[in-house]
């Protein structure tokens, strides 16, 4: 496999698993940009790990992913039902709180970065295996009592307060997965570079994602599965000239598609009618209460 | 008598021909046919970003280069052709840029930022590609050799006498304040410098310089009361000239007492001080006053294609770097062909990691494994927004 | 106490930086409800137009004047898109927030691609100007000056336009409910329009008086300063305009004192950490959010 295509690939997979990890808070209206810090810390972590202590690939990859939930659990306590916006400056002062800590870590190579972190074989397998896990995970949340309460809280909170949901523990439990995708991405992101710095771990990081979650639909986990490879390639196929205008191109995308499509490029309303339009024939099932689906 | 005549004429002939073989050899770059039509040296530059001035200039020199190259007839009869790759300033893009070219290149430029150094060059190693990281330091050029070279021979040897220089300068300085702004090797630099003072017998007080921050009276009011005799400025362009004014308005007269380290000799320290900055030193790798008949004509060219801005010190390193890579590809047997790929990188890496005697656009040095081994900084005082050469300091051994 | 003293004047002129900033940001969130992340950036951009004006002419009256109406004409033409979104969306000030970190990137890349070769831009030295007091280290410029006098008028004159006239009751009935607003007669679209324009002309007087108080700009500030902005704005309660007064000055004496007192290389995260503790303890902000 060419370069070009391994690393396209594996930065894909990474990606959707950051983009999984924006995903799932905001189902109950959450921009939890602390995902990005528990990228970070894992990524380090990982890293170290791997390259000091030697540790095996698949348990820097565990510990990587718990300590992503860790740094989620404890913040959750305190913002699981908080309004959007304080979830937003909650993560971003935790991010920088945490570069600051790693610039001033000698161990993990201060502001000079961190080197030499051993290559794995296979990884590109290893990052789809893990996605498809993940993938699985999300699918299962989405289609459970858990997904249509986050829908309902998603579209009033009051309201589905008072029909009992219990907003506080799904923003947490979501939380915690959240930080467990994004520790996931963090370990496979350092044995794929080798390298570690913190400026990768920056606001741009945090735009582009977003990008790429709004771009393909915030509604459903497979938006991301569109919108993360065409976002990831743009600047592959565009001549030079073009590509220089790469972040303006990303930000007029995105301002269109949210205009013309509001809920993203996927919906969950589409889904619905590409579903409708693979079944055989529409089976009429009647159900208690004499509703039919 | 016929036969031995001819046999002997043929003898001759043989031996007259291996000379010229030979001679050719000995003279000139050793002969072997060229398979490419042009030679493409990618550059992996921030083009796009919040630095996408510096990249703008980083490839206008190394453009500037091929040009002058081509006009001459280019390298083995063939153009070379700096190919833009836009790394912005994302590691993502780093490293796939860097996939792009890694099967393919004999050499190449960059990448720039460090952040994308960090992403891309791992990947260069592991291929074996030699890449010209000549806008950083020998702190981060070093951790991947023998697949890059160094453009210095390490803060800790080149700063400290310039350092020493400036101290010795200003007799009676005891104790200095050092503004550091938190960035990749700055630090490391900042901690030269603090070798460097304390080897004359003067001590550094450090102040960090917030990356984000937007005004620096309150930076300025906390290092005046510590009651320095001298500041060092490591930090940004633009953060250095807004320390020196603001220095100005809380009473520092004392120009001399003041050192701007060399990642913050960028048009930004000169738009910004402007006649702030008269009687500041700052060191340097480029002396912009040089007459050579190379400077000026490159001093030129840039001013007329910046809008009259004068080079500073990033602007000149991917035209050595060019220079450099035309003078391996003339003098080793490199043909371009995909198939020899492997051995001709080699060939490349090791004439330019050992490379005897190289004419930069100002300084002549030579390299031992791929650190220079008489590379010195000048040190330079600020008069009417130009600086005036002081000294001119050899690297600590 | 004498260098108590100077951070404390340092970080009021600051302040009163940050106030007009997020004043501008908040009279967007209560009328029209939308996040305006690009707004600082916008004022950045007229930092731009107000140098290249200077160029051209000294006339004080007319930078001035460059700098206002370029900042409303991109404000208020900006103000379709988000017309658009609200009626996709509904009122989602979420998806408001994205798109104006596009806008904002947008900017942010059109000012390192295309303006100045992407290098920072200076004013003129005699605009941040001599010291009008000194005392020691108690010193105060004239671009200092400028910056806390002005930002005090300035607060001064929104305030009254929005709690003594008709046209300020008009925008706080809208921030209280859009559709009783509408309901009695309100030109929503109108109104929301000229709040946009207003926030631009805050936007305008903040450039100058920016520009003033630091001597340059460069593509990058406006991201430095809107995250600010956007942290204030939410410490102290989304769309509530007085705590966004009292907070925008706290900041800028906070961040004085910080980078005057704090240990060298963990200032920042100290800040951050307080910023953070806040939050926790109170996530609706130290004033309550008024949307």
């Amino acid at each position: 496999m060419s370069p070009v295509i391994y690393y396209f690939l594996s930065f894909t997979a990474i990606n959707i698993l950051m983009c999984w990890a924006f995903y799932l808070p905001y189902r109950v209206g959450q921009l939890h940009h602390l995902v990005v810090s528990c990228m970070m810390a894992s990524a380090y972590f990982s890293g170290y790990a791997a390259r000091q202590w030697s540790w095996p690939f698949a348990l820097t990859l565990l510990v990587g992913t718990a300590i992503g939930m860790l740094i989620c659990l404890l913040p959750s306590f305190a913002i699981g039902d908080a309004p959007c916006f304080t979830v937003v400056i909650v993560g971003l002062t935790v991010l920088f709180i945490m570069k600051t800590a790693i610039e001033n870590t000698r161990a993990l190579g201060g502001t000079l970065g961190f080197f030499g972190i051993p290559q794995v074989n296979n990884l590109l397998l290893l990052a789809y295996l893990c996605l498809a896990v993940a993938g699985l995970l999300i699918y299962r949340i989405d289609n459970s009592r858990l997904g249509r309460a986050a829908s309902m809280v998603f579209v009033d909170r009051d309201a589905a307060s008072a029909l009992g949901v219990d907003v506080k523990r799904l923003g947490m439990l979501f939380q915690i997965i959240a930080g467990g995708l994004a520790g996931l991405a963090g370990s496979l992101y350092a044995f794929l570079i080798g390298s570690l710095f913190p400026e990768f771990f920056n606001l741009g990081v945090i735009g582009t994602l977003m990008c790429m979650l709004f771009a393909g639909g915030h509604s459903t986990m497979w938006g991301v599965v569109i919108s993360v490879p065409v976002f990831e390639g743009l600047h592959l196929i565009l001549p030079t000239a073009v590509a220089s205008w790469l972040q303006v191109i990303y930000a007029v995308t995105l301002i269109v598609v949210i205009l013309v499509l509001p809920g993203g490029l996927i919906t969950k309303k589409m889904l619905v009618k590409v579903g409708e339009r693979f079944r055989a024939r529409p089976q009429t099932v009647s159900i208690k209460g004499g509703i039919k689906e | 008598m016929r036969k031995l005549c001819k046999s002997l004429g043929s003898v001759l002939l043989a031996i007259a021909l291996m000379m010229c073989v030979g001679g050719s050899g000995a003279l000139g770059a050793p002969s072997s046919k060229v398979v490419v039509d042009q030679w493409e040296i990618p550059f992996l530059n921030c083009l796009t970003g919040p630095i996408a001035s510096i990249g703008e200039y980083m490839a206008w020199s190394a453009h500037r280069a091929a040009d002058e190259i081509n006009q001459k007839g280019g390298v083995k009869g063939k153009p070379i052709k700096i190919v833009d790759l836009d790394t912005g300033v994302s590691p993502e893009k780093a490293i796939e840029q860097m996939a792009k070219i890694v099967n393919k290149s004999l050499v190449a430029l960059g990448p720039v930022p460090e952040a994308c150094i960090m992403a891309a060059m791992p990947l260069a190693v592991k291929n074996g590609l030699l890449c010209m990281i000549a806008s950083t330091t020998y702190e981060y050029q070093s951790q991947f050799f023998p697949y890059a070279v160094a453009w210095d021979s390490g803060s800790d040897k080149t700063l400290p006498p310039v350092l020493a220089g400036w101290a010795q300068r200003n007799p009676g300085m005891k104790r200095v304040v050092q503004f550091v702004e938190r960035w990749a090797c700055w630090p490391g630099m900042a901690d030269a410098h603090a070798a460097g003072l304390a080897s004359v017998g003067v001590k550094t007080v450090e102040i960090e310089v917030p990356t984000d921050a937007v005004t620096f009276g309150p930076l300025v009011v906390r290092a005046l009361a510590q009651k320095p005799d001298g500041f060092v400025l490591t930090c940004t362009s633009e953060k250095a000239a807004k320390i020196i004014i603001e220095l100005e308005k809380y009473g520092w007269t004392d120009k001399s007492k003041i050192i701007v380290f060399s990642s913050a000799d960028d048009m930004p320290l000169y738009t910004t001080g402007r006649e702030k900055l008269n009687g500041v030193y700052i060191y340097s790798y480029l002396d912009s006053q040089m007459e050579t008949e190379r400077w000026v004509s490159f001093k030129e060219a840039y001013k007329r294609a910046h809008g009259g801005m004068e080079p500073v010190s990033l602007s000149t390193v991917y035209y050595d770097c060019v220079y450099m890579i035309k003078e391996a590809l003339e003098n080793t047997p490199v043909t371009g062909d995909p198939k020899k790929l492997k051995e001709e990188r080699t060939m490349i890496r090791e004439y330019i990691r050992n490379i005897q005697n190289f004419e930069g656009v100002q300084l002549t040095w030579s390299m031992k494994d791929g650190v220079p081994t008489d590379k010195g900084t000048f040190l330079f005082i600020i008069k009417d927004g130009a600086k005036q050469y002081v000294d001119y300091f050899k690297p600590w051994k | 106490m004498e260098i108590f003293v100077a951070q404390l004047l340092n970080g009021l002129s600051l302040g009163s930086i940050y106030v007009l900033l997020v004043l501008g940001f908040n009279l967007m969130l209560v009328v029209a409800k939308i996040i305006q992340f690009a707004y600082p950036h916008l004022v950045v951009l007229s930092m731009y137009v107000c140098w290249g004006m200077l160029k051209y002419t000294n006339n004080m009256f007319l930078v001035v004047l460059a700098s206002i109406v370029s900042c409303v004409i991109v404000n208020v033409a900006i103000e379709p898109i988000f017309r658009a979104l609200s009626k996709k969306h509904g009122l989602d000030i979420n998806v408001s927030f994205v798109v104006s970190i596009s806008i904002a990137l947008l900017i942010t890349d059109v000012m390192s691609h295309a303006l100045n070769y992407g290098f920072p831009i200076a004013f003129p030295t005699d605009w941040v100007g001599k010291s009008v007091l000194n005392f020691g280290l108690i010193t105060f410029s004239v671009g200092q000056a400028y910056a806390l006098i002005g930002g005090i008028a300035a607060v001064a004159l929104f305030f009254y336009l929005l709690y003594r006239t008709r046209q300020g009751r008009v925008f706080r009935a809208l921030s209280e409910n859009s559709v009783l607003a509408s309901i009695i007669g309100i030109p929503v679209v109108k109104t929301r329009i000229l709040s946009y324009a207003i926030a631009g002309l805050l936007g305008g007087v903040t450039a100058v008086l920016f520009a003033r108080l630091l001597g340059s700009a460069s593509p990058s500030l406006g991201d430095f300063v809107a995250m600010k902005v956007v942290a204030v704005s939410i410490l102290a309660g989304l769309g509530n305009l007085k705590g966004g007064l009292v907070c925008g000055l706290l900041l800028g004496i906070a961040e004085s004192l910080a980078m005057g007192y704090l240990p060298g290389s963990w200032s920042n995260a100290i800040a951050f950490m307080m910023i953070l503790i806040i939050m926790l303890i109170k996530p609706e902000g130290l004033f309550g959010i008024q949307i």
